[in-house]
């Protein structure tokens, strides 16, 4: 080799080199830890609300008119953004800036109970000042009042609730009841459960006879040895988030682990598929509105979750999107303007209903590092 | 005397003048980030307090826990590349020799789907390869797939959701120094009595040899780190390190595993193409002067 032909070699093998990193490295950056602040701060609610508002909600969870009402009831200019998917990986993607006090812009952000709580302990949200949120103190339901995370609802306004369980095709699987019946081998293959650690692993806990609200360490493992071994045989097809719906409307998949509201939304598509409460009860839960760390206009904010604790701004959301509506007077919004709907187990479910569900449990430090890996591990197996 | 000096120093500067950006653009986004990883691959502790502790074993219980990833995504990168190239090559071949007033449509066809996003595309084979779908019908039909067999959610539709995906960057490189190649030559080697399968086998295939070395480079480096293909098209057992390193990344929020499989991601990666570029030959990679005699040596 000449010495410019070994340059030119150099040369291409450094391109090479160029190209993988830039591959391996998408993605990283200098994300160092330093905990959180634990002094809370609170919201000083200025009336009246003007200005901008940026909120961030997960997908497909809001009509196409409530904003735009909102803004023309109150002058406010919302800025609604659907960036959320999945409650770490908005974590991931959010914590950098609220450990700097910085909430990226956003007046409000939408996650799960377990994510609401956890933000609260690193002291990346704001506690609510309760004069702007008078429909919230009047209208929440009672059953919501007082959850064991926010006994007083000091940060986190549930913005819906809803049950985690079966999502069956009845014609493929007409005899799948009980989160067991997963596990049959005559639906190996079609099956399919969630991503979400909280929803899954406590399901299958609770048709084994776990309680999952007291289940130790040990039992979340040996839960999730179960799931690891149906990945191995073939029976759990693939874990997903929301695009289990893809699947349950080509008909790749038969029973699934899914969210109560997507059934009513899949069965609009094809009347075949419902939403079943497993035998052994569901998983409870509901998505939380609070105000970061750093938000913008937060009075704005708390105007908005006012705005939508009016029963009747809630009613055209609630007929929207099928969840469980977390605000008490729906229902006779409901007798004059969807009558359908006022009998609806999935939004109005009775403490009948739900009798055996529980509530996502709560998994923290070294103990949640663990269990994610564990589950992390089947998940990708 | 002195003005000629300037001269000089000036048309010795220009060069750094013209390379300043690019080594700016480097340094910003490329050696300030990979410093940050590097130091966080060597870190301790769990979120959100990481402390960094020269941590070497990052590195290692890492790569022990998800070594079969690791080696699946080779596995998958490799067959993706190998399938690419036999796809690719007898394309090109066509389009640049027999392609003739169609040629510009022909390329406009193998860029197309680029109009579209990748991640629109890779979710549209979801689709195409249902298992109620005409393309799993057809093979159960032809005996290819079983009565109660599957595509989607298997390694083949992985490989091939990676083959279809990086395909266009298989053909373009292999056209551009087949369409370059001086014909004359082959009708030399024709006239000297060599066969068509000769003729190819000792002059056009050695000439294009920087295409298909640009061209599977181009397809193994992006595949191999690829996490879409698997998530979209595989099932629960068809992970690969890029899904592995996104959960560590996003869901679990454990930073230095996850840098430090991407380092030993990487590392392994340039090896690989090291090795590699070393058998095929630089030059070939390099694409010396098309037609000189000191490409096949």
């Amino acid at each position: 080799m000449t010495s410019k032909r070994r340059f030119r070699a150099l040369i291409a093998a450094g391109g090479a080199l160029a190209a993988a990193i830039t591959l391996a490295a998408c993605g990283g950056g200098g994300i160092e830890g330093g905990g959180g602040n634990e002094a809370v701060q609170t919201v000083k609610y200025q009336p009246p609300p003007h200005g901008n508002l940026t909120i961030s909600n997960w997908p497909l969870y809001i009509d196409k008119n409530t904003v735009s009402d909102f803004d023309k009831a109150t002058g406010i200019h919302t800025n609604y953004i659907e960036d959320v998917n999945d409650n770490q990986e908005f974590f991931a993607k959010m914590q950098p800036l609220l450990s700097k006090g910085q909430s990226g812009g956003r007046s409000m952000i939408v996650v799960t109970d377990w994510m609401a709580q956890k933000m609260h302990e690193l002291g990346y949200v704001q506690n609510l000042d309760k004069s702007g949120i008078p429909n919230v103190e009047a209208n929440l339901r009672d059953n919501l009042q007082h959850p064991a995370f926010d006994p007083h609802r000091d940060y986190a306004i549930p913005w819906q609730s809803g049950m985690t369980g079966l999502i069956v095709n009845t014609k493929l699987a007409p005899n799948v009841h009980s989160i067991n019946d997963l596990f049959d081998p005559q639906y190996k293959g079609k099956v399919e459960m969630l991503t979400e650690l909280r929803d899954t692993v406590p399901l299958v806990m609770k048709a084994d006879g776990i309680d999952p609200e007291t289940a130790t360490q040990q039992d979340w493992l040996n839960t999730i040895d179960k799931l690891k071994a149906a990945v191995a045989s073939g029976q759990i097809r693939r874990f997903t988030g929301n695009d289990y719906t893809r699947d349950m409307a080509n008909g790749d998949v038969s029973a699934i682990i899914g969210w109560s509201g997507d059934a009513v939304q899949l069965q609009a598509d094809n009347p075949d598929i419902e939403f079943r409460m497993p035998t052994e009860g569901c998983i409870l839960w509901s998505d939380n509105m609070e105000i970061p760390v750093g938000a913008p206009n937060p009075s704005a904010a708390e105007a908005f979750m006012n705005y939508v604790y009016d029963p009747k701004n809630q009613a055209q959301i609630a007929s929207y999107n099928s969840y469980v509506t977390p605000v008490d007077g729906v229902k006779q919004v409901f007798q004059t303007t969807n009558p359908d709907l006022v009998n609806d187990p999935l939004i109005f479910p009775t403490d009948q209903f739900t009798s055996k569900c529980s509530t996502q449990p709560n998994l923290t430090g070294q103990e949640e590092q663990t269990v994610t890996r564990a589950f992390e591990g089947v998940l990708n197996s | 005397m002195r003005e000629q000096r300037l001269v000089d120093l000036r048309r010795r500067l220009i060069p750094y003048f013209l390379l300043g950006p690019g080594i700016l653009w480097l340094i910003l986004f490329f050696v300030v980030p990979m410093y940050f990883m590097a130091r966080l691959s060597l870190d301790t502790g769990i979120f959100p307090e990481f402390r960094f502790n020269w941590q070497f074993s990052n590195y290692s219980d890492a790569l022990s826990a998800y070594d079969t990833q690791f080696f699946r995504a080779f596995q998958y990168s490799a067959a993706a590349t190998v399938i690419g190239l036999l796809i690719a090559y007898p394309l090109a071949y066509a389009i640049a020799f027999r392609g003739g007033r169609w040629k510009n449509a022909m390329l406009l066809a193998v860029i197309a789907p680029f109009f579209t996003t990748y991640l629109i595309r890779t979710l549209a084979w979801e689709t195409i390869l249902s298992d109620n779908g005409f393309v799993v019908h057809t093979l159960q039909t032809l005996g290819l797939v079983s009565e109660n067999g599957r595509v989607l959610a298997t390694s083949g539709a992985v490989i091939a959701g990676l083959t279809y995906n990086f395909l266009p960057f298989m053909i373009l490189p292999i056209y551009a120094s087949l369409e370059r190649l001086d014909t004359s030559l082959v009708e030399a080697a024709k006239d000297l009595y060599a066969s068509s399968r000769q003729a190819f086998l000792r002059v056009t295939l050695p000439l294009s040899m920087p295409g298909v070395v640009a061209g599977t480079l181009l397809t193994f480096i992006p595949a191999t780190g690829d996490y879409v293909n698997a998530q979209f098209l595989g099932g629960a057992q068809q992970a690969m390190i890029g899904n592995v390193i996104q959960s560590l990344y996003l869901k679990q929020t454990d930073y230095p595993s996850a840098a430090a499989l991407s380092f030993t991601l990487m590392a392994v990666m340039l090896l690989i193409v090291f090795i590699y570029i070393r058998i095929a030959g630089s030059e070939a990679l390099m694409g010396e002067e098309i037609g000189g005699a000191d490409v096949i040596e």
